[in-house]
């Protein structure tokens, strides 16, 4: 993502370097003896019978790096983490993709990783949720569900040879309307439970995709992926969705509230704000931004302002360090 | 021998060097590398699936493509493809991913001496900057024979045209352990064992030619710990601030 470029006046240069050093005092990763970089070699206790692991290599007897990173050591095995590499898809993560081509049986996505994923047709539910084999009218039709250019929730199947396979089996995975897609750096988004946050007090859906799109967007209820014709039922075999026939009731439902457009670009700015400054995102951390910008009474695009990022560096450095009191 | 060099450099002296990384968004690493005025661009895209016909598809291939500042791809570029393709042959790790592609793309910006050094620089870190594993650090400098028998390094285009012949050299770069104190007592420097290319113009002489290698090879000491400390700095602070 395209840094913001902060034009800091010199008091805010001071502050920003100042929170930054007691970021770092404060991190538990201990700087000297963890990182290394290319052709390091990496002191191990060669009587134990070391397990060479990725990013390491055997060189004249010694363990030496092949990569810039962290050296993580787990019982016997050693190997070295890199910190911003291209995203790595792990079975089981939530990714938003956005549909690059329609093709046979399935839909390529881009994910922001170095090869595209597939969706396949077999992978999504059917619009009457009825289970059944795709038949070659469904082929034809598969435009009417997903086309190109459309924003996509989905997870990660079993990633089996080189491609990545997607599944959106579920009510909450498939096409996402009215909101923002931003995109940051994978490693800004970790793992966790919950990747499907709903912010009660503006009702904005929040989805953090593990490849570093961030989905903020107008709170859907329950996330079908058409709605359905009810003439339509009684023919199974043709499936069309409503796309086509929306009567001036439907666009007026369609419509998105002025206010919730406002905290929907509020968030996707808080979001814009953490990745610029380097922080991890997480709903907590993008909950406190918002607090922070609405309190200080912010217009939205104030947001980008040197003055607030800043304040967010700070607030978050004070965040950290009174969880570290506590524990 | 005492040498008058345009800019007032020493013989051994380098010009300032500069390098950033991660300049473009789309490509999967990415860096630049300046040495006085010249200037190159490098881009690294892959791992990609699938081998050209000719490549062996046990091992990863590499792909280079040179673009220069100027005119159409000439005869000149396709042999620093050859060149800067056997180089990060020997550097990369092939037999991590078999039948792939790795592009490189060089893109000169500013030519003014030196040019092929530092490419091999910038493709090495943009290299670096995408995550693929290597072996070592390719470190490359120039060293010019001039007509006065003396030996200069990096020398700029009016110093390059001048010289009687001139030597592109490639090491590797020297391991060092993380522990900091074993380096502190290497009071010689640990040199760099090995040479990984040498392109050659003109004519010198035998004992020309090696004295140009160990001059070079002192050197890479010096650019190899810039290359270092480009790298780690980064890393370790945006460990710290991801938290």
């Amino acid at each position: 993502m395209r840094e913001i470029q902060l034009q800091l006046n010199q008091t805010q240069k001071l502050r920003l370097q100042k929170v930054l050093e007691t970021l770092e005092s404060q991190s538990s990763i201990p700087n000297s003896d963890s990182s290394v970089t290319i052709s390091d070699s990496i002191s191990v206790n060669h009587e134990d019978g070391v397990l060479k692991g990725h990013g390491t290599t055997d060189h004249n007897g010694e363990v030496v790096a092949t990569l810039c990173g962290i050296v993580e050591r787990v019982n016997k095995l050693v190997y070295v983490r890199t910190l911003r590499s291209r995203y790595k898809p792990e079975d089981g993560d939530i990714v938003i993709g956005r549909v690059v081509e329609v093709a046979q049986k399935c839909w390529r996505l881009d994910i922001n990783c170095s090869q595209n994923a597939y969706l396949m047709l077999s992978a999504m539910n059917m619009p009457d949720g009825v289970q059944r084999r795709r038949t070659a009218v469904d082929e034809l039709n598969m435009r009417r569900i997903f086309e190109e250019g459309d924003v996509i929730c989905a997870e990660v199947r079993r990633s089996q040879h080189d491609d990545i396979h997607l599944q959106a089996r579920s009510q909450k995975y498939g096409k996402l309307n009215a909101g923002q897609l931003l995109t940051v750096a994978p490693y800004l988004v970790k793992r966790q439970k919950q990747h499907f946050h709903h912010l009660e007090k503006f009702d904005v859906d929040l989805i953090l995709g593990c490849n570093g799109f961030v989905w903020v967007g107008e709170h859907v209820e329950a996330r079908d992926v058409m709605v359905e014709d009810p003439v339509n039922l009684s023919d199974p075999q043709v499936l069309i969705p409503n796309e086509n026939s929306v009567s001036l009731e439907e666009q007026d439902k369609n419509y998105t509230a002025l206010e919730t457009r406002n905290y929907i670009c509020r968030a996707a700015n808080a979001v814009r704000v953490l990745s610029t400054l380097g922080f991890t995102i997480t709903l907590e951390s993008i909950k406190e931004v918002i607090d922070l910008s609405i309190s200080a009474n912010l217009d939205i695009h104030d947001m980008f302002g040197s003055e607030f990022c800043v304040l967010v560096a700070e607030k978050e450095a004070e965040r950290r360090s009174s969880s570290k009191r506590k524990r | 021998m005492e040498m008058d060099r345009p800019d007032g450099r020493s013989p051994n002296q380098l010009r300032p060097l500069a390098c950033s990384r991660s300049v473009l968004h789309r490509a999967h690493g990415s860096a630049t590398w300046a040495q006085g005025e010249t200037k190159v661009l490098a881009a690294v895209y892959g791992p990609k699936a699938g081998t050209k016909k000719n490549e062996n598809p046990e091992k990863a291939s590499i792909e280079i493509i040179w673009k220069p500042n100027t005119g159409h791809i000439g005869q000149a570029d396709r042999e620093h493809e050859m060149i800067l393709k056997k180089t990060f042959e020997s550097i990369c790790i092939r037999t991590i991913y078999p039948n792939t592609t790795t592009s490189i793309v060089v893109q000169v910006v500013h030519d003014d001496g030196a040019l092929l050094p530092c490419a091999i620089n910038a493709a090495c870190a943009a290299l670096v900057d995408a995550g693929i594993p290597l072996r070592h650090l390719a470190v490359a400098i120039c060293c010019s024979v001039t007509d006065n028998n003396c030996i200069i390094l990096d020398p700029s285009k009016q110093e390059e045209e001048k010289a009687k012949a001139f030597a592109y050299l490639v090491f590797p770069n020297t391991t060092v352990s993380v522990v900091p104190e074993k380096s502190l007592q290497a009071g010689s420097d640990p040199m760099a064992h090995g040479i990984i290319t040498s392109v050659t113009h003109g004519a010198m002489s035998v004992d020309d030619y090696l004295h140009c290698l160990e001059r070079g090879r002192a050197t890479t000491q010096r650019l190899s710990e810039f290359l270092r400390k480009n790298m780690e700095p980064k890393s370790t602070r945006e460990a710290s601030k991801a938290g």
